[in-house]
């Protein structure tokens, strides 16, 4: 019987390190571009809900922005894209077809998780909060 | 106590045994069954049993705008989202006239053949998986990491590209991008060279691969097989050739064709494929035309779409794939949307392949046709008060559901 191909790389493999990373401890090497979550700055948003109607996954909702926060004039409707995470595919398409370009673009990926994880902080940060009375 | 009065004993020997094969995955993780019926470990006859995986995309279509659509037909099959969406968008871009420029064309041709290597590196590796070999499968899946790599750098997921748009591409790539998927795949070529080497001469892989389902040139043609399994049987089968889409009309390649027409020649026409696939993303990469920017303002494509429709074809990793898209010209979503995927031909069609080998083969030949079960579901409809069922043929789904 000849010897088999693969034998010098199983011996090699035995000594070397393991190609696989322990993973949350360990953090997978992505691209600067990488498409992460993405969030509306709501200091730039007019609440057109373009997004909204683009989106094919359906996975942002127009929302109202919560009374104790200072929203700016171009937003009369006090409207702002929430995007549940859970359903958004990351296709950037509401990046690209915002009008007034205020989606926040990162490379984050790890956002699996037990509960249900949305835009709304990351949103909501980007606006002054007003004091209630 | 023992009766005396017995003097014969009278055997009924089973004809046939029936032996389900999946649906929980038969070969690769996909949902379909194969009901085996055997004479002993022989294969005697096979029915092809779908619809474990429907979802109702062309319907899903329908309801959604033209736009809304390139995003969910990329959904189809997560391995081949790039063709199904360079599919759609073309089928689109003649219905609005629009032509993108080369570059974009070039980048395209590249994205896709980069998925042409991950995919076949895949089921190269699930058919090592499949004979027992697990040792090579993990090789070629840790060597597949670094086309997911390259993938990432030019379109920015592993996976889902999301690279194609009405008039070009969605992203551009850049002198240090590109050098690091020129890298990539100058790393890669040594690796598939040497996978090549040991498919051809394991022992292990050739005795499990040589003449096992066998088609011959005349079979290929009648049941109307597409792709690698076509090829392997020397049919010069490839729209990539014949259509020149995009920019296969620039591109330098050969189709590979073999004359064995066996399971290991179709995976050996993989392998020769993603060599051609390397070199032409290199050629892609160091002859990248410079004629204007490729990523179209998304938020100034056209919004109406003329009535009118468009019947496209792209050369996928599993065979010719082909999209028929209608307009009414009122309304903003598609009047119809229709898929034919190559595992439909490939997959369907197959049942005679299997018969006169063992039951141990059937994996193998299965794989060898690298089913893909998502996109290829097709209606059954039950009717729940007569308990009856019905199988909606092709002539009727092609007619737009009008019965």
């Amino acid at each position: 019987m000849k010897r088999p191909k693969l034998l010098e790389t199983v011996l090699r493999n035995l000594v070397s390190k393991p190609a696989t990373i322990q993973y949350p401890r360990e953090k997978t090497t992505i691209e600067p571009d990488f498409r992460g979550i993405q969030y509306a700055d709501l200091s730039k948003c007019t609440g057109c809900s373009l997004c909204s109607i683009e989106c094919p996954a359906d996975a942002i909702k127009m929302t109202p922005i919560p009374q104790e926060y200072a929203v700016p004039k171009i937003n009369p409707r006090r409207l702002y894209p929430l995007i549940n995470y859970g359903k958004c595919v990351y296709c950037y398409r509401c990046v690209k077809v915002c009008p007034v370009n205020a989606y926040i673009v990162t490379s984050k990926y790890d956002i699996a998780g037990p509960t249900r994880y949305t835009s709304e902080d990351l949103s909501l940060k980007t606006l002054k909060e007003v004091k209630s009375q | 106590m023992y009766d005396m009065s017995v003097t014969k004993i009278v055997e009924i020997p089973v004809v046939t045994t029936e032996v389900p094969i999946g649906p929980q995955h038969p070969a690769l993780h996909e949902p379909v069954m194969l009901k085996v019926y055997a004479d002993g470990e022989e294969v005697v006859r096979v029915d092809v049993n779908t619809g474990y995986n429907h979802r109702g995309i062309e319907k899903l279509c329908e309801k959604n705008t033209f736009y809304r659509d390139i995003f969910i037909v990329s959904r189809v099959c997560g391995i081949c989202n790039a063709v199904h969406a360079n599919c759609y968008v073309r089928a689109l871009e003649q219905i609005l006239d629009v032509t993108p420029n080369r570059r974009a064309k070039f980048l395209r041709v590249l994205s896709m053949e980069l998925e042409r290597i991950h995919s076949h590196m895949l089921i190269n590796a699930v058919m090592a998986e499949i004979v027992g070999f697990e040792t090579l499968f993990m090789q070629i899946m840790l060597d597949r990491e670094k086309v997911m790599k390259a993938k990432e750098i030019l379109t920015g997921n592993r996976v889902s590209a999301d690279f194609m748009i009405v008039g070009g591409v969605r992203r551009d790539i850049d002198d240090v991008k590109k050098e690091k998927i020129k890298e990539i795949l100058l790393k890669l070529k040594p690796r598939v060279e040497y996978y090549v080497k040991v498919f051809e001469e394991d022992e292990t892989i050739l005795k499990r691969l040589i003449d096992v389902g066998k088609i011959n040139y005349r079979d290929a043609t009648s049941h109307s097989f597409v792709g690698p399994p076509a090829r392997a049987s020397g049919v010069r089968i490839d729209s990539r050739a014949s259509d020149k889409y995009d920019a296969y009309d620039e591109i330098p390649f050969n189709v590979v064709t073999r004359n064995e027409g066996d399971s290991w020649a179709r995976m050996m026409v993989r392998w020769s494929e993603v060599m051609e696939s390397i070199e032409m993303g290199l050629y892609i990469l160091s002859n990248l035309p410079l004629d204007g920017n490729p990523v179209p303002d998304e938020r100034r494509l056209p919004r109406k779409f003329p009535p009118g429709e468009a019947f496209t074809r792209v050369e996928a990793q599993r065979g010719e794939l082909t999209y028929y898209v209608m307009s009414d010209g009122k309304s903003q979503n598609p009047y119809r949307v229709k898929i034919r995927t190559p595992s439909f031909n490939n997959i369907v069609n197959s049942a005679f392949m299997y018969v006169g080998y063992s039951l141990a083969d059937v994996p193998v030949i299965l794989t060898s046709l690298d089913p893909c079960i998502s996109c290829m579901e097709r209606v059954t409809v039950i009717d729940l008060e007569k308990g009856t069922r019905e199988r909606i043929p092709f002539k009727q789904l092609s007619s737009g559901g009008k019965r």
